[in-house]
């Protein structure tokens, strides 16, 4: 009788795994700073002076937010492309614009409860000096409202390192999906997994040590 | 005592004030004046309408009806300019609202800076003689949070000044302070009434009112109940309603 075995061939595997996570990594990066611009424009937008600037952004924070990531994935690369032949993109970009669409949601909402969070004196004192809208967020809300959103922004990161994995919906070779090929060509789905969850973790811890430092800072 | 020097013509003016939030009318009609050079103080219980007069003048707070004209500006009219408005009118509030992200030199000299359009070196050299005068001049490159509430407040009274305003109002300036630093901005306050400074302010410091003000407006449930010189305020008051504040307070 053969007992089951855990293995993994480190030698064969790894570098399509490591690309796998690189492609993860990149994934991350692109739209967390394309996610990261987009919600400070929507999140500075739910409190502008003009009402429909305000419901704009609101309609796309909440109609983003209503829906799974997932689905907005299957849809850009299964439905756009039919709707508008020339909005077919790869795996990758398609994975990338699916991503920051769904991270700018998100963020902005935390950007928008930041800029909230700035007392109300602050805005009154910038006002009674004469400042402008423009120079009244920049100079005064903006700075204080970065601050207060670096936790949750980090918290929002990690979650996003995670969401990534589920482009391998769309056949991006994210660190998922090279997992699964993997394990296709080994058998040796635990093993592989275990590989690739602790990919995930060399991923994300680092961000958690970031927040925690940050807010040691703050104390 | 009043102060001995001439008042100038009337800076502001305000004409049938009326303001409601939702259905809760806090000012039914307000008549005021401040003349240049004159320090006029608010006093009234709380929820009388004080504050909510004071922040009417520089339109933080908009109206219902009425006319309000500062510093020669109508603030009736929607297309007034606030900007022009606030560079004339300087506000200290009862908390602080000095910007905690910005060194106490940078809190000086942000507006100036960007409203006025004053160069760097120029802004910076008009920021440290405020702080001087003041006495804060030592805090000027430390964050405001480590100052105490006395300070934060000198330096908002500071950030104020450094746009030259004509006419400045003082929203409860003590009321947030611990017992033992009242006096340094109280002390502040005089010396810039001294110099002829026009003030409005709303107070519960009656020492102040009854030494600096040269007079005093008694409000009460949104109406200017009784005003007149402090002492005739405070020693003759002619009002039931006045009385009866003043028996409470002092």
């Amino acid at each position: 009788m053969v007992t089951p075995m855990i293995s993994f061939d480190f030698g064969q595997y790894m570098p399509p795994m490591l690309r796998g996570a690189g492609v993860t990594i990149l994934l991350v990066v692109v739209s967390g700073i394309a996610g990261t611009i987009i919600g400070l424009v929507f999140g500075t937008a739910r409190s502008a002076p003009l009402a429909p600037v305000r419901w704009l952004a609101s309609i796309y924070t909440n109609f983003i937010r209503g829906i799974p990531i997932l689905i907005i994935l299957l849809f850009l690369y299964y439905e756009i492309p039919l709707l508008f032949p020339y909005a077919t993109f790869s795996q990758t970009i398609t994975a990338v614009i699916g991503l920051s669409v769904y991270s700018g949601a998100y963020i902005a909402e935390i950007f928008r409860g930041s800029i909230q969070a700035v007392p109300r004196g602050q805005l009154e004192a910038g006002e009674a000096l004469g400042l402008n809208y423009v120079q009244k967020m920049r100079y005064v809300v903006m700075p204080q409202a970065l601050k207060i959103a670096v936790p949750p922004g980090i918290g929002f990161l990690i979650a996003l390192v995670k969401a990534t994995s589920l482009v391998s919906v769309i056949t991006a070779t994210d660190l998922t999906r090279a997992g699964r090929n993997i394990t296709s060509a080994n058998h040796q789905a635990l093993a592989t997994f275990l590989v690739v969850a602790a990919l995930y973790f060399v991923i994300s811890y680092p961000l958690s040590l970031l927040g925690r430092w940050y807010e040691r800072r703050l104390a | 005592m009043s102060r001995t020097h001439d008042l100038g013509p009337a800076m502001i003016k305000v004409d049938d004030l009326h303001k409601s939030f939702g259905d809760l009318e806090v000012l039914k009609g307000i008549e005021a004046e401040v003349d240049e050079r004159e320090v006029v103080c608010l006093i009234g219980a709380s929820g009388s309408g004080k504050s909510t007069l004071l922040r009417c003048l520089n339109r933080l707070e908009t109206f219902d009806r009425g006319h309000v004209t500062i510093c020669g500006h109508d603030l009736t009219g929607s297309k007034t300019s606030l900007h022009a408005v606030r560079r004339d009118v300087g506000m200290v509030f009862q908390s602080f609202n000095v910007f905690p992200h910005m060194k106490v030199l940078d809190n000086l000299t942000l507006a100036p800076m960007k409203v006025l359009k004053i160069g760097k070196a120029e802004a910076r050299q008009r920021a440290m003689a405020l702080l001087e005068k003041v006495g804060v001049a030592d805090k000027a490159n430390v964050y405001p949070t480590k100052l105490s509430g006395g300070q934060q407040q000198r330096v908002a009274i500071a950030r104020a000044l450094a746009m030259q305003p004509k006419v400045m109002l003082f929203d409860e300036p003590t009321s947030a302070l611990d017992p033992e630093t009242v006096g340094e901005v109280l002390g502040v306050m005089k010396n810039l009434a001294e110099e002829g400074m026009t003030m409005m302010v709303v107070t519960h410091e009656m020492g102040f009112a009854r030494e600096v003000a040269d007079r005093v407006v008694f409000m009460d449930n949104g109406v200017v109940v009784e005003q007149g010189p402090p002492k005739q305020i405070f020693e003759a008051p002619q009002h039931e309603r006045t009385r009866a504040f003043l028996s409470k307070i002092l």
